[in-house]
């Protein structure tokens, strides 16, 4: 248990700080082509001819790939779901001749360069018939508006509606009834290492893929259902990890399918990197609209609650389909306590480039909305903010709201709030715009009560792990996993957690490079805050079966019960006799030996039950769905003749059940309120009015913050409630580090300067605004 | 195409390129150079940071031809062979400063230049020494307190 | 792909760079540190170009007194020299170029120079609006031709300067300031690594009084095609005494020397309303420089 909560250092920090060698865009094959996308100018279009003579004419170019030549199955691309999932909306063809959005792939040339195949593609001549277009989802809702796919009535891809109690009965009851609209934009996850794939066709029909994703099944199964060819003829290697993902890499792109087809064509492997203005069309957090109306009593307590959500998922309904649901149900329905609940969610298509994925999945749109409302609620009724929520907050024993027959176990709200506080210096916050001078400063917090750790009771959604892990006879582990590492640091806290649970040293623990779909047991992908919670029990599950067998073995070896021994740091200890111990490597060279062994009396069985690689394999589903919570308290400065907002520090609070890596740990919530600042501040997709293209070309268009817009002082305070149910107590940590920094920043702003914007981002306009001076 | 030298990490390279070839590209494409990265390709985010004659520059925004007979330093010229590592990288596996680690070579190349010709920076001047790499991950927190780390060794 | 490019030329000389523009016309760029030849080329903005003229071969680096207390930067001398150069720090005349040289990130600051970023034309440039505050001139040179031009002269629309075909700059030169003068520089950004949204340089020169014997007020950014230089708030200066009053009334003139971008990096009455305070803070600022 020495090594859990500790920081030991990452196992793939050596190879990233010397050249980060193991990036799948250095991926080469031999014979490898090289592919570009011709995408669409329109936003809204038929496309009526494409003459590639031209382009096939080019010297050097291989094959070209038009619309007519991709197959017929609808599919979403969303890898966490079964292709043919009822939940989700299948209405993605690899290539269509219908444009929905600017920037759609039209064509595809694969060459023997990227200069060749760059030049090809501007000879491809294609005619288009303009279609009408829409780009706002409630314009889109309207009767007569254009109509971007047959089977969806009003644009409306699907329409969840979900409640309980009686709703008007609690507004009656409410002796406050507060409502307002809160509304946000496009941000892209901005991972750093481009979207980029391999995909290579052997002769009969075999794909072997590189890919940079967040889930390897995912990848085989959606390119397997939108080929129309089984599973088996999709092997996708493992990256060792990749630069990034934030949920930006949650689902088959264009480009995988086209170089699928386009390999198939040619019989060469055919490579394909997007630009980074090509990443900016790929991928978005869906802009949603909330129209939020809640009742409360006069102590505040809430008594009725109404939202209604409008999601704009562009052109497909991917993400859309099930985003919705998450920032419905844990955004806005199940935060907290109110017996009377309705929340209707719409998404709808528009002519916009198609949403994805991004890491709090719906919820960063939500929090934002109910948070904010909640500070305007506590300013109105002159009640503490810190006691409402707590008031209305669940607790730990409690059914779990969400999803029948589980408990929270583990949920230290209470703690995270009076930590948070206390660390904070919540006490000192002043009346709101109570400063004097140009430049005024605000206190303000957000919480996110309920999340998840994986997506266990969800709908459709895959949530089982695996890993296999075997002893080597010089006493090291190889752990193997389908688990990817995007960033968050799943080399480190599995192998932390099989190295803690064999009784190994940390640097003994390897976790196996380049796995593939053939060899390693299915994972869902790592997303929804999942993979040290579920990826954990899995890993610890198979370490607990190494174990086990290394003491069988060992018993043997010392003549002793099993019972009797236990592994520490590389070491077989008996108890009550320290001088009798056996190293691990002693053990797993006795077990890996054979039968007969040549001695110094000659040769001499051993015995049966010892021989065999000391393995432990593992494939189970997680037994519940702890949630963590999180407090954020920040500290701004707002100056008044500009709108600038700067974030001065920030306290962040989070039950995460028990602390793995406690430096990985802080990374997320550090890193994670970059991206929250960002999105609450300054990042913003931004489109063309009228031809609805991305204005984005590069990080010049697109601003995140750098270090100098970020907060000098960042403290992370960890609440360990001992879940029972994860490994060594473990949680989820990720996503509510990304939800709570967009509504604390907002509430902080109100506090400094008395103005309430609710329309993400807060950019320096909207606040002189808001202040009259613009 | 034509014929250059190149002078990365005190060794010369001979490289057949295109005209409009960035140092970015040579380097990865033609010599195998691969901790160089490409996040944008156009000066925005820092991940293709090398030094030619000691300063840091975006290797996706210098032509190759341009960068011939300069002297250039990549990720792969820093420390010194084997195991052992500059102390910039040290500092960056010991304060945690790497997650997904693809900004992390750019980073580690532009902060090179910064404690070479600074010593003992304050805190405002890592930060801004580092405002043209980008970072998606640490929230660079973690990548300060490396750069710091480092100094104190270095300066010490 | 952006570039249709031919050649990439080295020329050793200033003869020889010349003439290969001459030769190629409309057809050819000048790079110097590249990183806005390259911004065009992101951009597809470089589609007729086939060759480039690299002219870092050519020296012109380095910062020198020029007699009577003016400078002269040489045209390759990089961002980074200058804001090393004590010449220039030393000076509260010239603090405008070190406020605008805090903004880039060190990869632009060591390769953009001086002269290309005068030569780009685009007033989303810093430093060309502190060198319009300080009276800068170009100096350039066409074969055996050399000629000075005003600044003030030199930018005539977006991309477009008073160059010659052929031509190319040598130097900046900044006059001597007056006694009295300081100048100040402020920028418009949404992080530290961005193109002004709007820029403001300002000098200040003070008579015995403590009056404003002469001043400029300069606006970059999303202001237009060129640099604009707000006469109105220049006016609204003259022979008032420094400090708050006249500073506001400078800041409330200055929306009537200039029409301010719409786009969607920021609003027209946004990049007005941050005229105005800039104007008055580079002031001030300027003003605190002078003790």
């Amino acid at each position: 248990m020495s090594l859990i909560g500790k920081s030991p250092e990452r196992p793939d920090a050596f190879d990233k700080v010397t050249g980060g060698k193991a990036f799948p865009v250095n991926v080469k094959v031999p014979g490898m082509l090289h592919a570009k996308l011709l995408r669409s100018p329109y936003p809204h279009a038929r496309i009526l001819s494409i003459d590639t003579s031209a382009a096939e004419k080019l010297a050097g170019v291989k094959a070209v790939l038009v619309p007519s030549e991709v197959p017929k199955r609808k599919f979403t691309p969303v890898y966490f779901v079964p292709a043919n999932a009822g939940s989700m909306v299948q209405d993605m063809l690899i290539m269509s001749d219908t444009v929905r959005f600017a920037g759609q792939p039209v064509a595809a040339v694969a060459a023997t360069s990227l200069r060749i195949a760059e030049q090809a593609i501007e000879l491809i001549e294609v005619e288009y018939e303009e279609l009408p277009t829409v780009f706002d989802p409630e314009e889109a809702m309207q009767p007569g508006a254009p109509q971007l796919h047959d089977h969806a009535t009003n644009n409306v891809a699907v329409n969840p509606v979900m409640g309980f109690g009686d709703l008007d009965k609690g507004f009656a009851e409410a002796d406050h009834i507060f409502e307002g609209v809160y509304s946000s934009h496009r941000v892209h996850t901005c991972y750093m290492e481009p979207r980029v794939c391999i995909v290579d066709c052997d002769r009969q029909g075999n794909f072997t893929v590189h890919s940079s994703t967040q889930h390897l099944f995912g990848l085989r199964e959606k390119l397997a259902f939108a080929l129309e060819i089984p599973e088996s003829k999709v092997r996708v290697i493992k990256s060792p990890y990749i630069g990034g993902g934030f949920g930006g890499k949650l689902d088959m792109g264009y480009i995988e399918p086209i170089a699928a087809l386009l390999s198939r064509k040619t019989g060469r492997p055919v490579r394909i990197e997007q630009t980074r203005h090509e990443d900016f069309i790929t991928t978005a957090r869906h802009p949603i609209k909330v129209y939020l109306k809640t009742g409360v009593k006069k102590d505040g307590t809430f008594t009725a609650r109404h939202a209604k959500s409008i999601l704009d998922t562009g052109a497909h309904a991917t993400h859309g389909a099930e985003v919705i649901n998450v920032h419905g149900v844990f955004g806005l329905l199940m935060t907290y306590r109110c017996p009377n609940s309705k929340w209707e969610g719409y998404t709808v298509y528009t002519n916009n480039m198609i949403g994805g994925g991004y890491r709090g999945y719906g919820s960063p749109q939500a929090c934002f909305a109910a948070e904010s409302q909640i500070d305007e609620i506590c300013e109105q009724l002159q009640l503490d903010p810190i006691e409402f929520r707590r008031k209305n907050a669940w607790h730990a024993g409690e059914p779990h709201p969400m999803v029948q027959g589980l408990t929270l176990d583990s949920y230290a709200f209470d703690e995270c709030l009076q930590s948070g506080a206390e660390r904070f210096g919540w006490s000192k916050r002043k009346k709101a715009d109570s400063g004097k001078g140009t430049k005024k400063r605000g206190m303000g917090f957000a919480c996110q009560p309920l999340w998840v750790s994986g997506c266990i009771g969800f709908p459709d959604i895959y949530e089982h792990s695996g890993a296999i892990i075997k002893l080597n006879p010089d006493g090291t582990a190889d752990l193997a996993t389908a688990t990817m590492d995007i960033g968050s640091g799943q080399i480190t806290t599995l192998c932390q957690i099989a190295a803690a649970e064999i009784g190994l040293p940390m640097e003994a623990v390897h976790m196996v490079q380049n796995s593939d779909t053939t060899t390693v047991p299915v994972d869902a992908p790592t997303h929804a805050s999942r993979a040290t919670y579920s990826s954990g029990n899995a890993v610890q599950a198979a370490a607990r079966t190494v174990r086990e067998r290394l003491l069988m073995v060992a018993g043997i070896m010392l003549d002793i019960s099993p019972d009797q021994l236990s592994v520490v740091d590389g070491k077989i200890l008996v108890k009550g006799a320290p001088k009798r111990s056996l190293s691990v490597a002693e053990v797993v060279t006795r077990a890996e030996s054979p039968f007969v062994q040549h001695g110094a009396n000659g040769p001499a069985p051993t015995t049966l039950e010892e021989k065999g690689t000391i393995i432990g394999v593992s494939s189970l589903a997680p037994k519940a769905n702890p949630s963590p919570v999180s407090v954020e308290f920040v500290e701004v400065e707002v100056d008044t003749e500009t709108g600038v907002v700067q974030v001065l520090r920030v306290v962040y609070a989070h039950d995460l059940g028990k602390l793995i890596h406690r430096n990985g740990a802080e990374g997320q919530v550090e890193g994670g309120f970059q991206q929250g600042m960002g999105y609450a501040l300054m990042e913003n997709l931004q489109f063309d009015p009228v031809s609805g293209s991305c204005l984005a070309a590069d990080f010049l268009d697109y601003k995140m913050p750098t270090a100098v817009e970020m907060p000098r002082d960042i403290q992370s305070i960890f609440i360990e409630s001992n879940e029972p149910s994860g490994p060594f107590g473990a949680k989820s940590l990720s996503e509510p580090c990304i939800t709570v920094p967009a509504p604390a920043i907002a509430n902080a702003i109100y506090n400094a300067i008395g103005v309430r914007i609710r329309e993400l981002p807060i950019t320096p306009e909207k606040i002189l605004a808001a202040l009259g001076k613009l | 195409m034509k014929t250059i030298e190149l002078l990365i990490n005190g060794a010369t390279h001979e490289v057949s390129i295109e005209a409009d070839e960035t140092l970015l590209q040579v380097l990865r494409n033609r010599l195998d150079l691969t901790g160089t990265k490409k996040g944008c390709d156009s000066g925005g985010c820092g991940c293709c940071s090398v030094q030619v004659d000691g300063k840091v520059v975006y290797s996706c925004m210098m032509y190759a031809a341009g960068a011939a007979g300069k002297a250039i330093t990549t990720i792969e010229g820093l420390g010194s062979g084997g195991t052992a590592l500059d102390p910039l990288q040290q500092a960056f596996i010991e304060a945690g400063a790497v997650q997904c680690g693809y900004c992390t070579c750019g980073m580690i190349m532009n902060a090179s230049e910064l404690l070479a010709t600074t010593k003992n920076p304050s805190e405002d001047q890592i930060r801004h020494a580092i405002a043209g790499n980008l970072c998606r991950c640490t929230g660079y927190t973690k990548i300060v307190d490396a750069i710091k780390l480092a100094a104190t060794r270095t300066a010490g | 792909m952006a570039l249709n490019l031919e050649d990439y030329f080295l020329p050793a000389s200033l003869q020889e760079a010349s003439t290969l523009l001459q030769r190629y016309g409309d057809g050819a760029m000048v790079v110097a540190g590249g990183t806005f030849v390259h911004g065009l080329e992101v951009r597809g903005l470089l589609t007729e170009t086939v060759a480039l003229v690299d002219i870092s071969r050519l020296g012109l680096r380095g910062i020198s007194e020029s007699g009577n207390g003016g400078v002269s930067l040489q045209a390759l001398t990089t961002l980074a020299e200058v804001g090393a150069a004590p010449l220039i720090s030393r000076n509260p005349a010239f603090g405008s170029i070190g406020d605008a040289l805090q903004y880039p990130p060190r990869q632009i600051l060591n390769v953009g120079t001086v002269g290309g970023c005068v030569a780009a034309a685009a007033p989303l440039y810093d430093l060309p609006a502190a060198f319009l505050a300080l009276d800068g001139q170009v100096q350039a040179s066409l074969a055996a031709r050399q000629r000075a031009i005003p600044l003030n002269d030199f930018f005539v629309g977006l991309f477009e300067s008073a160059l010659q075909r052929g031509e190319i700059i040598t130097a900046i030169e900044l006059p001597a300031p007056a006694a009295r003068s300081a100048s100040a520089f402020l920028k418009l950004e949404t992080n530290a690594n961005d193109l002004s949204i709007l820029n403001v340089a300002v000098r200040l020169t003070l008579d015995k009084d403590g009056k404003c014997a002469d001043s400029r007020v300069i606006l970059g950014g999303g202001v237009g095609e060129t640099y604009v230089r707000a006469t109105s708030a220049e006016a609204a200066l003259r022979g008032q005494t420094a400090g708050e009053a006249s500073f506001a009334a400078a800041a409330a003139a200055v929306v009537d020397d200039f029409e301010a971008v719409e786009d969607h990096r920021a609003s027209a009455a946004y990049r007005r309303h941050i005229a105005q305070v800039y104007v008055r803070r580079t002031l001030g600022t300027a003003l605190a420089r002078l003790g």
